[in-house]
């Protein structure tokens, strides 16, 4: 997920980002911003949209991930609600991986 | 996320209790091994030696694989399990049943006492097959591990009828072929029919998943249903009608034909793996497939050489090789993630929360790995050389995998939530 300097919400969506950084995926001990699961996250007034996959369609810790997404916003921002936009469209693959996520999984 | 359903684990209480007896069975099962090593020196239809193949086979195997596969149906269905409490039922018909059958095998006691455990088995077993074709029913998305899936749960109600009939036959005489000869079929059934499917199916679903791998082989997996089911059915069609005979080597043959083309997609897998380094546990379920392999070459030997010992290596290499193995190494792949997902799925990205790695001791999976392989390597020779001292040291090795084991699934089940600082 790419913030452009230009995007008016640049600074939210930056500190949103860093607060994603403490989810981590824990199958794989890496985090779901460097795992690329995260699409993308939009401010719509009160609401915040995150659009993002995961590994695998019906992932055990699926549930897990999700949640944490929203904990983890809901400490940055508590006036905001966090919905989930859960998309396998494109699926999660391994390009995705930033390359701080590749080095976490060894690869 | 409105229209994807990323699916609800199934309660604890469906799931857990299937691991804890399955490592309380173990246990037993390797104690019961230890006090009769004489059996592994004679020919394997004994009291003993029916006691501790029964014990490993549902007390151990098909009870920690039914609390996998409650587990994991919704993720490979991608739909949640159709019943919980149908999976609670199975897992005290099945519990229930595996100590009578137990009890009874151990002093031979035929009659109603065996007859009510396998008919509590093959209660359990309906049970598990209707959530399996539940769950997979309202599944709209096909996919061959589905596939895998439900026809091992047809084999596995199929072997444990053929078991109960057995049973009966033990008591009230009514088979007019050879009781061996049914057991045979009765055996294999369950081998080739419920833990070789399951197993394939499961397998090409975690193992890419848990290495990050891919294989677009995916007719591999279909010559694989096709070729495992026509060599076992053809067996069994073949074994009753016209007697075993030297024809079993040829759907031997055919199965192992299916074996290979399922090892081959997971080796493609393992060739476009992102995580390059293989874990331990991983290398347990390397460890079980090379166990398969050895022991379906070994059926010619079984079939022509002379002696008992061909035959308890086979079992033993089935049913300590391939079978453990892959639970040895896919509890702590699973167990632990089915914990820390109660415990702290809700904590997640609130509060520094310890990984489902950490719920166990590692230091000890490296120990119980080593010891096991000193256990079955040494068991296997000394199963060849029938050499008694031998095999009870063997079986010692086992007692303390059991231990090592049974400590970390418990650890694992007792944990307590723990928010890291």
């Amino acid at each position: 997920m790419i913030i452009l300097p230009t995007d008016p919400k640049h600074d939210d969506k930056l500190k949103a980002k860093n607060a994603l950084y403490r989810v981590i995926d824990p199958e794989l001990f890496v985090n779901i911003v460097d795992l690329g699961l995260i699409y993308d996250i939009e401010f719509i007034e009160d609401d915040i949209k995150v659009t993002m996959t995961l590994s695998t369609p019906h992932c055990p810790m699926g549930e897990a991930i999700t949640g944490g997404v929203k904990n983890a916003l809901g400490i940055e921002f508590p006036e905001k609600d966090t919905t989930i936009d859960l998309t396998f469209d494109p699926p999660w693959s391994f390009e995705m991986l930033t390359p701080e996520g590749r080095e976490q999984l060894g690869v | 996320m409105a229209d994807i359903n990323i699916g609800k684990a199934p309660p604890n209480s469906a799931i857990l209790p299937f691991y804890a007896t399955g490592a309380v069975a173990f246990f037993v099962l390797c104690v019961l091994m230890l006090i009769s090593a004489e059996s592994f020196t004679r020919h394997y239809f004994s009291p003993h030696l029916l006691t501790v193949v029964h014990t490993a086979a549902l007390g151990w195997g098909t009870m920690i694989i039914f609390g996998a596969a409650h587990q994991l149906l919704p993720v490979i269905c991608e739909k949640d399990l159709y019943s919980p409490r149908l999976a609670s039922f199975s897992w005290y018909t099945l519990t229930t049943g595996v100590l009578l059958l137990a009890y009874s095998f151990w002093d031979f006691n035929t009659g109603w006492v065996m007859i009510s455990g396998g008919t509590l088995v093959v209660l359990s077993t309906m049970m598990y097959c209707l959530n399996v074709w539940q769950t997979g029913k309202i599944c709209s998305r096909y996919s061959i591990q589905k596939l895998f899936i439900t026809s091992s749960a047809i084999w596995l109600l199929f072997t444990t009828v053929v078991g109960l009939l057995l049973a009966i036959n033990l008591a009230f005489p009514f088979f007019w072929k050879n009781h061996l000869d049914i057991l045979k079929l009765h055996a294999h059934a369950g081998l080739a029919g419920w833990f070789l499917q399951l197993i394939t199916g499961v397998s090409t679903k975690l193992v890419p998943m848990f290495l990050l791998g891919k294989s677009k082989k995916e007719y591999l997996l279909k010559y694989a249903f096709v070729l495992q089911n026509a060599g076992l059915v053809l067996f069994l069609a073949d074994g009753y009608f016209m007697g075993v005979s030297s024809r079993l080597l040829i759907y031997a043959l055919i199965v192992f034909a299916g074996i290979v083309c399922w090892l081959m997609y997971l080796y493609d897998a393992f060739k476009t793996r992102v995580r390059r380094k293989v874990e331990l546990l991983m290398k347990h379920t390397i460890i079980s497939f090379v166990c398969l392999a050895l022991s379906v070459l070994l059926i010619p030997v079984v079939y022509y050489a002379k002696g008992t010992q061909w035959a308890i290596l086979y079992g033993t290499l089935l049913f300590m090789g391939w079978i453990t193995s892959i639970i040895l190494g896919k509890t702590f792949k699973t167990l632990p993630f089915i914990v820390w997902n109660g415990h702290y799925k809700h904590l997640s990205g609130k509060v520094k929360v310890p990984l489902p790695k950490h719920l166990y001791d590692e230091g000890l999976v490296v120990w119980q790995f080593w010891f096991f392989i000193a256990a079955l390597a040494g068991l296997a020779f000394a199963i060849v050389l029938q050499n008694i001292l031998l095999i009870r040291i063997a079986l010692g090795l086992w007692v303390i995998v059991s231990v090592l084991y049974g400590y970390n699934v418990a650890k694992t089940l007792l944990h307590k939530t723990n928010i890291l600082e």
